[in-house]
């Protein structure tokens, strides 16, 4: 007996995910127009209780973080145009540990590219994003649902982590409308900035053993906070590198790594005995699907992974993927962008890649890969 | 971290050159708090990169640093963020050097008027990189060292004047700074302060000299009230998406695509969203997607819906199963992808002898007299519905029946329908 009646509508990627972040707590939206995030802009104005039209992605960034430095929770979306120009103002922000989120809708680059065609060409950049080696939590949607589950996820993992996060789109995902059940819709609860009870001095960057530190906004009445990007001591003095200060750059990192499972987020489609197993993310999810129900429906053993959580990379997958004899990795970049994170540039011999551009891979193509 | 009595700045020594004038401006700020009495914790002082940017350990107020040029975006983000907020002050500082960075940043904040003050310590070049001339070097100043004459300074007073500030003032003489900044800082709105700043590593290395080559003092301002930041009420963008109960039934055999291809304005995008929804009033899983050019008012407009009784994965549509043209820009666009297999419905007056001799599956209708520009895409998908039974006519009905044009569609869609009878 169906205990819930279907509540299906027609619906795009865009609104699901927008409405996911309200759901979750992000209270403001900033943005400067760009294809194909043009509907997150659209939808952003109706659903945050504040908004902003941005002169620029610069601007975009700094008055996110000056909003959330004094207590706020904001977002934006873009692409790689935009999110290029923004890339200083997130190394600042990702110094300052101030929590926001950032959606890259993926067009076809390199340059202006094709604005209105899809890719998942900039996992490479946000690899490297941050001056230095320092990991930066990217979170990729493979469907509706983890358009929905992911954005809460996002909202979540940079409260708790104190830091930027991304959630890697592209244009196919956000921009096409689908039959879709609302049921499949998990609640979502709201994450608020947690106020910390601290007595006598705050010192803003002395994390406990969570290696955050405890957050009070800009302009408290109770305690003076400072905020600095620069290289700097538990008690944001600038300081050089000296070993306090280093120690704390050095946290930048290690809250991470040291909780990467709280970070994890993948899909197995695990059948018994199999040897081989295609692993994709974001938009070749759909064609991965197609492709595993082809070749198992002839009769091949074969998994599937998809990979949501993509940086920092979670020991997890190597775990998963050294059990297999073939790899077959799809993506739609001209390099293999998640390949060469996971493996590096130089060939690997039971690693496969199915890599394209300007089109969605199609399923014939993965099945076509599967030796 | 250490704080003096009655004062907003720490214990620390100034790191400035000595008589350097930074320190006078930031001598006369806090001075200027002090007469105004504000708390520390109402104070928030922005900071960014370069000589200015030194200031960041002197206050012992809340304090934010940041990057090269950004303060006044950082600060007016901070100002948005503190507004609901009782009494809170933010108050930006950068140099010459940092000010041409950010313009764009100072003239957003002048126009959108948001409560916070700027202040530009200009000491006419860029003291940390070897004296550099800056984008506001004045003219006196810039002949004196021979380097681009010709090319003007900034105004900053004028410019944030021009884009909107409440209060923009340019300040020479050291004993004006302290009552500029306390006016600048009680005015509710964005207020800019220049105050001329000696530089004797690089520049003047005599007040007297520097006094000589500044522009001349200003006091620009607008009788405009501050803008005030309020939290809009908002309701869930799910509660507009409406909730489709199947009432009608698909002959659909197996997973079918269709190409509507058309022109911009010709409705395409929103007759492939009816599509779809009719498909969905019939029971059917769907997927709509559009493609057209960047420029939305002119040039092709081509949308693909897909049907199937099963989920959707993939959405590409390599190779229709019906094609629905309407316009010579659509049929141009999707030229590549038509072929032998597909039932190909198509404007008569698009078929050419050529297309004919390569498709033999050409269905030339008449769509063009059946609906105007606006419509005829849908009058054509009202058609093909009729035709091939797909999806019943009812449920495209029912599908536009939410639009506020719906008269006028059912009428399109009665007609052809009743004609193809």
């Amino acid at each position: 007996m169906e205990t819930q009646t279907s509540q299906k509508t027609l619906i795009d990627g865009s609104k699901l995910m927008i409405e996911a972040l309200a759901q979750a707590g992000v209270d403001t939206f900033v943005a400067y127009p760009i294809t194909p995030s043009n509907w997150m802009y659209k939808y952003g104005k109706e659903r945050f209780p504040q908004f902003y039209a941005a002169p620029d992605e610069i601007t975009t960034f700094q008055w996110m973080a000056g909003m959330s430095a004094a207590g706020r929770l904001p977002a934006t979306s873009s692409a790689f145009p935009g999110i290029a120009l923004m890339v200083e103002s997130i190394n600042m922000a990702y110094a300052m540990e101030l929590p926001l989120v950032v959606i890259i809708t993926q067009r076809l680059g390199p340059s202006t590219g094709s604005a209105t065609t899809g890719a998942q060409g900039d996992l490479a950049l946000l690899n490297g994003i941050i001056s230095g080696g320092f990991p930066v939590p990217v979170f990729s949607p493979s469907g509706f649902e983890d358009i929905w589950e992911l954005s809460e996820k996002a909202v979540q993992t940079a409260v708790k982590f104190r830091t930027p996060v991304f959630l890697l789109t592209s244009k196919e995902m956000v921009m096409y409308q689908k039959s879709f059940d609302l049921k499949n819709l998990k609640p979502i609860k709201k994450i608020s900035r947690p106020k910390p009870d601290i007595k006598g001095t705050y010192l803003p960057y002395k994390a406990d053993k969570t290696l955050v530190p405890p957050f009070i906004p800009l302009g408290d009445d109770n305690h003076l906070v400072r905020i600095t990007a620069s290289t700097h001591d538990e008690a944001a003095n600038i300081r050089k590198n000296d070993p306090e200060a280093l120690a704390n750059t050095q946290r930048l990192k290690d809250k991470f790594m040291h909780r990467i499972d709280e970070l994890s987020v993948y899909d197995l489609d695990h059948e018994e005995g199999a040897e081989k197993i295609i692993v994709t993310w974001g938009i070749t999810t759909d064609a991965a699907r197609d492709a595993i129900n082809l070749l198992r429906s002839s009769g091949n053993k074969i998994d599937l992974l998809i990979v949501k959580s993509l940086l920092p990379v979670s020991p997890e997958i190597y775990d998963i993927l050294d059990q297999y004899q073939e790899i077959i990795i799809a993506e739609e970049n001209l390099n293999g962008q998640f390949k060469e994170i996971l493996f590096g540039v130089r060939p690997v011999n039971q690693v496969k890649q199915v890599n394209k551009m300007g089109n969605m891979i199609t399923p014939d193509e993965i099945v076509s890969a599967v030796s | 971290m250490t704080q003096n009595k009655n004062t907003y700045l720490t214990d620390k020594k100034f790191p400035f050159c000595p008589g350097c004038g930074h320190g006078i401006s930031i001598n006369a700020l806090n001075k200027a708090l002090q007469e105004l009495n504000y708390g520390p914790n109402d104070v928030i002082v922005v900071s960014d990169i370069g000589c200015s940017g030194l200031i960041d350990p002197l206050f012992a107020t809340h304090t934010i640093h940041g990057l090269h040029g950004r303060s006044p975006a950082l600060g007016l983000g901070v100002a948005m963020g503190v507004a609901q907020k009782q009494n809170k002050k933010v108050i930006a500082f950068i140099g010459d050097g940092g000010a041409t960075i950010g313009l764009q940043h100072i003239l957003e904040a002048a126009r959108r008027n948001i409560d916070m003050t700027l202040i530009v310590l200009n000491n006419l070049l860029y003291g940390m990189t070897g004296g550099q001339i800056s984008g506001l070097s004045t003219q006196k100043y810039k002949e004196i060292i021979d380097f681009e004459k010709d090319v003007p300074p900034f105004d900053l007073i004028q410019l944030t004047h021009a884009s909107g500030a409440r209060f923009a003032v340019r300040v020479n003489a050291p004993n004006k700074i302290k009552e500029t900044l306390k006016k600048a800082i009680q005015t509710e709105g964005f207020s800019i302060v220049e105050a001329a700043s000696l530089c004797p590593s690089y520049g003047m290395k005599r007040m007297n000299d520097l006094l000589e080559v500044v522009e001349h003092e200003e006091i620009m301002e607008h009788d405009r009230p501050a803008t005030k930041i309020v939290d809009k009420k908002v309701h869930s963008l799910l509660t507009e998406t409406p909730v489709i109960q199947p009432a009608f039934q698909s002959n659909l055999k197996n997973r079918k695509g269709i190409i509507i291809a058309g022109s911009a304005g010709g409705g395409a995008q929103s007759v492939a969203r009816f599509l779809a929804l009719a498909g969905m009033h019939a029971g059917l899983e769907t997927t709509m997607k559009g493609e057209y050019p960047i420029t939305v008012g002119t040039g092709f407009s081509v949308a693909e819906v897909i049907f199937d009784h099963k989920p959707i994965n993939y959405t590409g549509l390599e190779t229709p199963d019906y094609f629905i043209i309407v316009t010579e820009d659509g049929l141009n666009k999707i030229y590549s992808k038509l072929h032998s297999n597909a039932k190909i419905y198509i404007d008569e007056k698009l078929v050419t002898e050529d297309l004919k001799n390569e498709f033999s599956n050409l269905i030339a209708v008449p769509f063009s007299k059946m609906a105007n520009r606006k419509s005829i895409a849908l009058a054509a998908a009202a058609y093909v519905l009729n035709q091939t039974g797909l999806i019943p006519v009812e449920a495209l009905k029912e599908a536009v029946s939410s639009h506020r044009l719906k008269d006028i569609f059912i009428e399109v869609i009665d007609k052809v329908t009743q004609q193809a009878v």
